[in-house]
């Protein structure tokens, strides 16, 4: 038997506006657990694509000494060369440097007055096969030190930094958004509990005159599952705002450079909705089901 | 059209709520279920309506054992039985003719069958002028009529009534029960528990006396006792 849409929508606005303080709290709720779900996937995805952009990128720069031997800068490009762990390495010589340092202090221009090419160390700049810090960074020592070599430095440490931070923030969000989904689904029961309490006579009604289980259930599931996209909406709202004037406002061109690759993609983002429409019909359903199979078969 | 086979229904604490009946009763009888309070006459409509199981017997009901009915199935039994409650369990905030259609509503029939079903029934039980008032407006006699109608709108084959005069002073009982004896007439059967001596007596109908669980009298054309 097929239940009326029209019954269907009467029924659930009833109970919605029966329980109209709790409905909006358990909207609310689930509004803002949602967001923060979505919050943390869109920061997870920024943080990889940025961290994609730098692994991709130089891993590690040897700077030569300016004054090294032909020998030392030959025993140095030949220890990247037959390196296995190096998949590819770049070159700049003390001309490329100089032009290189020339785009970076161009706002100062008697900085780029007082320098020559001459005084430019020339570098290698390596490509790891792995791009994991901790073999970066074993790596990066095995050059520290040699002949010729001036220093070694890599982006990992901040790049760590960065790492860590956003772990712990990405942490914090999702076991935050995970109590507030359980307290989101809480209310959906209690608020539907609440509904079947006060339409008691009417579902003695409906099981005495044969309505089927289903019939009764499905205008309280509606109930949750509204009110679990009406949070949906709010949360999708929410993440397209810390989207736009969050994570953008990090990968800001003016911006620290570091953080120039910090953005997400608009699938990413559509990818992002997608999983927080599916967390608020699970949690819905989820909340509904129990509410409905404990207290309204019983 | 009503056949029970050795059922026993006990409740926790192993109080014996009937006790190996076993009776027929044919289609079209109009049967009153009378005993002290306790005795097992709502035990009997409730079982009959498929709201408990009982522990051992067979319950046979248009044919089918509704004692090992899968759960499912429940719903589709019901729509073939009308039940009367003593207090009459209207919905306060719908209207007489809305309280009937409800019934309707949610078995799922269309909305034109509603609209023709619902007009017959409340002319049947006289209260065509009351179809736009609610509950509260009506006397207790006319709201058990409009229980009545719920329970006859779609034209069950049985009807059980659970002391449905219960509530009601004598007079107004007089016509509820000339209600029930109309309804039985178009050869629905109609099964009634009852305290009340006065209509039993009156109506001399099939009387079936229950004690501590147990059949102690089934007569035909009976009285109270």
């Amino acid at each position: 038997m097929a239940i009326s849409p029209l019954y269907a929508l009467r029924e659930t606005s009833i109970n919605l506006w029966r329980n109209i303080l709790l409905t909006t709290a358990t909207i609310i709720t689930i509004g803002v657990s949602l967001l923060m779900f979505g919050a943390f996937f869109l920061f997870d995805y920024a943080v990889a694509n940025a961290t994609q952009r730098w692994e991709g990128g130089i891993e590690f720069v040897v700077w030569m000494n300016p004054e090294a031997t032909p020998e030392q800068n030959a025993n140095i490009l030949d220890a990247i060369t037959t390196s296995p762990e190096i998949r590819d390495y770049e070159f700049v010589d003390q001309d490329a440097a100089y032009e290189e340092f020339k785009d970076i202090f161009s706002d100062t221009p008697e900085l780029v007055e007082v320098v020559t090419p001459e005084v430019m160390p020339p570098s290698y700049r390596v490509v790891p096969v792995d791009p994991n810090a901790d073999v970066v960074e074993e790596l990066a020592g095995q050059f520290q030190g040699r002949p010729g070599v001036k220093t070694v430095v890599s982006a990992n440490d901040t790049i760590r930094g960065i790492q860590d931070l956003a772990d712990r923030a990405g942490l914090f969000l999702f076991i935050g958004s995970f109590v507030l989904l359980g307290a989101a689904t809480l209310l959906i029961l209690t608020n539907i509990v609440s509904a079947i309490r006060n339409r008691a006579r009417e579902i003695e009604i409906m099981k005495v005159v044969g309505a089927t289980n289903w019939f009764i259930r499905i205008p309280f599931m509606l109930e949750g599952v509204a009110q679990a996209m009406v949070g949906a909406l709010m949360a999708w709202g929410g993440l397209w705002g810390f989207d736009r004037y969050v994570i953008e406002e990090f990968s800001d061109p003016d911006g620290l450079e570091l953080l120039a690759g910090f953005q997400v993609s608009d699938n990413e983002f559509f990818t992002t909705s997608v999983l927080v429409l599916g967390i608020a019909i699970v949690v819905s359903i989820v909340g509904s089901l129990v509410a409905v199979t404990r207290y309204l078969d019983a | 059209m009503i056949k029970l086979e050795n059922v026993t229904k006990v409740y926790k604490g192993d109080s014996v709520a009937l006790r190996d009946a076993t009776l027929d009763i044919g289609k079209g009888e109009f049967v009153f279920l009378v005993g002290a309070s306790g005795s097992g006459k709502s035990t009997f409509i409730r079982l009959l309506n498929r709201e408990e199981v009982p522990e051992h017997g067979k319950i046979f009901v248009a044919g089918k054992d509704i004692a090992h009915l899968g759960a499912w199935k429940v719903p589709y039994l019901r729509r073939n039985i009308g039940y009367i409650f003593q207090d009459f369990k209207l919905l306060p905030n719908k209207t007489v003719s809305e309280n009937v259609a409800f019934a309707l509503e949610v078995i799922g029939k269309p909305r034109h069958v509603i609209k023709k079903q619902v007009p017959a029934i409340l002319e049947l039980v006289g209260l065509t002028q009351k179809m736009n008032n609610r509950p509260s407006e009506l006397s207790g006699g006319e709201q058990q009529r409009v229980s009545i109608a719920r329970a006859f709108v779609n034209r069950p084959l049985i009807l059980l009534a659970d002391e449905p005069t219960g509530n009601l002073d004598p007079q107004t009982s007089v016509g509820i029960m000339k209600l029930l004896d109309r309804i039985n007439r178009t050869g629905t059967t109609v099964v009634m528990a009852t305290h009340d001596r006065g209509i039993v007596d009156t109506m001399r109908r099939r009387v079936i006396e229950l004690d501590r669980g147990l059949i102690v009298r089934d007569q035909a054309r009976g009285v109270y006792e």
